[in-house]
């Protein structure tokens, strides 16, 4: 790194550092245990600094260094790692000049990169810390308590093992947690006087452990509605360890939260049903994370859990009746800690904390909150739209200036339900169609596989999820196929069409040519529920864009397992969403959960957090006026007037529908026509003769 | 066809293109040429109501048009209404299948364009509407329909956890006694037939049009209930 520093003979080599601003990892408190202050001498010449380095200019090993590396010689070597070319940085007396490299896993301030969005780093700041320490048996003469020994030990130990980004132990305030009190005795002696110790933001000791031991493990939770996935990271050094998800086990009492509520509030035990559903799952994949990761799920000691606050009040045992009947009140809206044997999780650690992030609004819950410390829009000048699609739809739209937000029912239509052969995402579900526009004949490609239907060995199409209604809704608005006010136009020829009287179906996958042997169509009602669904949606946006006196956002972000799928010119096409330049709209994944992992590695976050929602504005949207004639208008593909330059010659012209003219006569209501100082775009609302 | 033909399919074609103008006008035509205003009413607006109604179903018409239908009716019921009042307060019997709605959406709840859009073509059927808006509990709902005396009691919720609250509505009159007086019609995204039949309601519509068309048959049943009691 180059960063050089003049010590005097016989310093130790991490103190040294320390002195030169570089912090050098140690849980131990520099007894030669933990091993996390390895770092590597450089041998040889280096003219630029004008110095020559060698393992020599160390002092040779101690008898505690010495007795760690007889231990490791083995498995370093096993690896084809030079077991010579270490030294414990705690240990080592500097006597000569050196050139000194700090591997990675040594920095005592770590930080990871999320790939998936934007190459952003996230500063690990755990809110835990594990210090070790040895302490002396006691005797008659010492018969001080158990606890007050090892506060005392951990008072010296402390300043020794605290890195940059840890938090600093409040002694005075410092308590432990009963069932490590009750275990404390035993564990003491069990370690032979060595032990080590979990603490819990500067103020409480959760878990003793006998001997040095270095995991320290969380797990980051998003429950969604329909999966839940759980992420196990090492506090310490921010590394993802393993990966678990699983389907909502609550799916069975109801397709959406809705239903479920409804479920709660209609049967005895309804909501305890709910709730021990959530938590078994829970518990399970809590198990199956730690597992693959070798270690056991009671080593899990802080978790951080995100979902809507249905799933919340679900997750944490408060009833629901509240959250289903207007005006939609939660229980609480702050972050919370609690403890996870108070909610029923048995299998993390019993002294485990869980966190909750705040809900802002009764429909933007952790989730969205975590899509928002994952996504970061008030960290941007430019002005971002989150969307977050389900049966319920969240918007955030904003920058650093100010962030207004909203939440929409959509209905289950996006997730496939009320269509008959509607499914989710799950192997052999259309997702993806293409219908080519001169012949008019569509193509489709399931989930799990590259092949379009017609290639040889396409598989078999066992229904179609969301995405691929929306894509096939999409390509039939592309093709003309459907016209802008959604009616089949039945004037084009397409080899899909199939009449039975007077009602018409687009087959996508007829039963002859589908190894499944059934027929998948796209009917005219299919349509008109998507409308009903896309409607609201692009509604709300617009009033959000309207708030910040803006005609369309910078950036798009599709969040949700949904979001993330859809292509966002489909997305578009059908005006789910408003014009954006098309490669500025991206989907972002799983942003809820990796939210709930910044929130897990970064203690800083929470309060983020918490200021956030404090920050956002809501809005409500039956409460403004003129809802009513938005969402006609917005019925329209894409709609029935706003422009879409975004979309090119990709949207079919719209002429302006004599119906408009008759339905809002004079008054065709049009975002931002009314406000002072902005004109009308050419093509956008004009009133028709 | 007949001159009379002609008027009354004017009157029609004018609702289903829900061309409010054009329906005022036609409907004063149509008086002025001393057209029955029962047969406007029926050969007229109702006939054409109820092409409305299939086009609806089969696909080709979608919300703005059930919109612009129900504005279409309401200016064409504004030139004969008062017609049909002077021949009403003549003969009760003529009145036809219409009464008095009262229309809410239920507490909890506060979605409210479907039931709006109800609203409007009852309005537009010469149905006495009072609509008491959104997040209304029943108690206020019921007391309304006794103050105006009415025939018919519509109730709708979007929201599943709100649909218990019609089943109180229903259970409430129960144990008020006055549930005969009264008929419940329900509806909402996620109202089904059989949930109607479940809480006791008298029916529910899947759309305005049949929505208007259960009104008319419930008003019908009411009548015919009313004279096998007397």
């Amino acid at each position: 790194m180059g960063i050089r520093v003049e010590v005097e003979g016989g310093s130790r080599l991490r103190q040294a550092a320390q002195r030169a601003g570089v912090s050098i990892d140690s849980i131990c408190g520099e007894r030669a245990t933990c091993g996390k202050c390895r770092i590597v001498v450089q041998e040889g010449e280096f003219p630029r600094e004008n110095l020559r380095s060698s393992r020599d200019h160390l002092a040779p090993p101690g008898p505690a260094e010495h007795s760690y590396w007889k231990k490791r010689k083995k498995g370093l070597q096993a690896q084809g790692e030079d077991p010579e070319a270490y030294r414990l940085s705690c240990q080592a007396e500097v006597c000569g000049d050196l050139v000194v490299m700090v591997p990675e896993t040594s920095r005592a301030a770590h930080q990871i990169v999320r790939k998936a969005a934007g190459e952003r780093s996230i500063q690990i700041r755990p809110i835990q810390r594990k210090i070790y320490v040895e302490l002396p048996a006691p005797t008659l003469a010492d018969p001080q308590a158990d606890w007050e020994r090892l506060v005392r030990h951990l008072r010296l130990a402390e300043p020794l093992t605290r890195g940059p980004n840890d938090f600093r132990v409040d002694f005075e305030a410092l308590t432990i947690d009963l069932p490590a009190l009750r275990q404390l005795q035993a564990t003491v002696r069990a370690g032979d006087g060595k032990v080590t110790v979990t603490i819990r933001d500067g103020r409480e000791v959760l878990r003793v452990e006998p001997g040095f031991s270095e995991v320290l493990a969380g797990l980051a939770v998003d429950i969604g509605t329909t999966s839940i996935v759980a992420h196990l990271s090492d506090l310490r050094s921010g590394e993802l360890l393993a990966t678990a998800d699983t389907m909502n086990p609550q799916i069975r009492f109801g397709e959406d939260i809705m239903s479920r509520m409804a479920f709660a509030n209609d049967h005895e035990d309804g909501f305890k049903q709910l709730h021990t559903a959530l938590l078994e799952s829970l518990n399970r994949l809590a198990r199956r994370a730690a597992r693959q990761a070798g270690m056991k799920a009671g080593q899990i000691t802080e978790l951080v859990i995100v979902g809507n606050p249905v799933m919340t009040q679900f997750l944490l045992g408060i009833h629901t009746a509240e959250l289903g009947r207007a005006p939609y009140v939660p229980a609480v809206h702050a972050g919370l800690d609690v403890r996870a044997r108070d909610v029923g999780l048995s299998a993390v650690h019993p002294g485990a904390y869980i966190h909750l992030l705040p809900i802002s609004a009764s429909f933007i819950g952790g989730d969205a909150m975590g899509v928002l410390l994952a996504e970061a829009p008030h960290d941007q000048d430019e002005i971002w739209l989150l969307v977050d699609v389900g049966t319920n739809a969240e918007l955030v739209l904003g920058s650093r200036e100010r962030l207004v937000c909203t939440s929409t029912p959509t209905g289950p239509a996006f997730e496939g339900a009320h269509i008959e052969y509607g499914m989710r995402a799950a192997e052999g579900a259309i997702e993806r169609v293409r219908v080519e526009p001169d012949t008019r004949a569509a193509q489709y490609r399931v989930v799990g596989s590259e092949l379009w239907s017609g290639d040889p060995g396409a598989p078999a199409a066992r229904g179609i999820c969301g995405t691929g209604i929306i894509e096939a809704i999409a390509e039939m608005v592309r093709t003309g196929l459907v016209r802008p006010d959604g009616r089949f136009n039945l004037d084009l020829p397409s080899p899909n069409w199939r009449t039975e009287g007077d009602m018409h179906r687009f087959v996508l996958a007829s039963g002859g040519e589908n190894p499944a042997g059934i027929e998948i169509p796209i009917t005219q009602e299919d349509v008109r529920q998507i409308q009903l669904a896309k409607a609201p949606l692009y509604v709300a946006a617009r009033y959000l864009l309207e708030r910040l006196e803006i005609d369309r956002p910078d950036r798009i972000l599709l969040a949700g397992g949904f979001g993330s799928h859809i292509d966002p010119e489909k997305a578009m096409l059908i005006g789910m969403i408003p014009d954006c330049p098309l490669d500025r709209v991206r989907p972002v994944g799983n942003a809820a959960g990796d939210g709930a992992r910044i929130a897990l590695l970064n203690r800083d976050k929470r309060a983020e957090a918490a200021e956030l929602a404090a920050r956002l504005e809501r809005i409500e949207l039956p409460a403004q006026a003129g809802f009513q004639d938005q969402f006609t208008l917005a019925l329209h593909f894409p709609h029935m007037l706003d422009p879409y330059p975004s979309l090119g010659d990709r949207v079919p012209p719209r002429t302006v529908d004599p119906m408009v003219a008759r339905l809002f006569g004079d008054r065709i209501p049009t975002f931002g026509a009314q406000k002072p100082g902005t004109e009308a775009t050419p093509d956008q609302a004009t009133t028709p003769e | 066809m007949s001159e009379l033909q002609e008027y009354l399919e004017d009157v029609m074609n004018a609702i289903i293109e829900g061309d409010a103008d054009w329906a005022r006008e036609a409907c004063t035509e149509a008086l002025e040429k001393e057209v029955d205003p029962l047969q406007i009413l029926n050969d007229g607006l109702m006939a054409g109501a109820d092409v409305v109604g299939q086009k609806f179903e089969s696909g080709e018409f979608f919300l703005p048009q059930l919109m612009l239908t129900g504005r279409a009716l309401k200016a064409a019921m504004a030139v004969i209404e008062p017609r049909l009042q002077s021949i009403y307060a003549e003969n009760e019997d003529l009145k036809g299948d219409t009464g008095v709605v009262v229309m809410a959406t239920v507490k909890t709840d506060i979605h409210d364009i479907g039931k709006n859009i109800v609203a409007s073509m009852l309005t537009a059927s010469g149905f006495t509407v009072h609509d008491l808006g959104v997040d209304v509990p029943i108690k206020s709902i019921i007391a309304k329909a006794q103050e105006v005396d009415a025939n018919i009691i519509g109730c709708s919720a979007l929201l599943t956890t709100s649909m218990p609250f019609m089943r109180d509505l229903v259970n409430l009159l129960e144990a008020m006694g006055e549930r005969a007086r009264f008929k419940v019609m329900v509806g909402g995204a996620s109202v089904t037939p059989e949930f109607a039949e479940k809480i006791g309601a008298d029916g529910t519509a899947p759309n305005a049009v049949k929505a208007v068309q259960l009104a008319q048959q419930l008003i019908r049943n009411q009548r015919a209930e009313k004279e096998a009691g007397t």
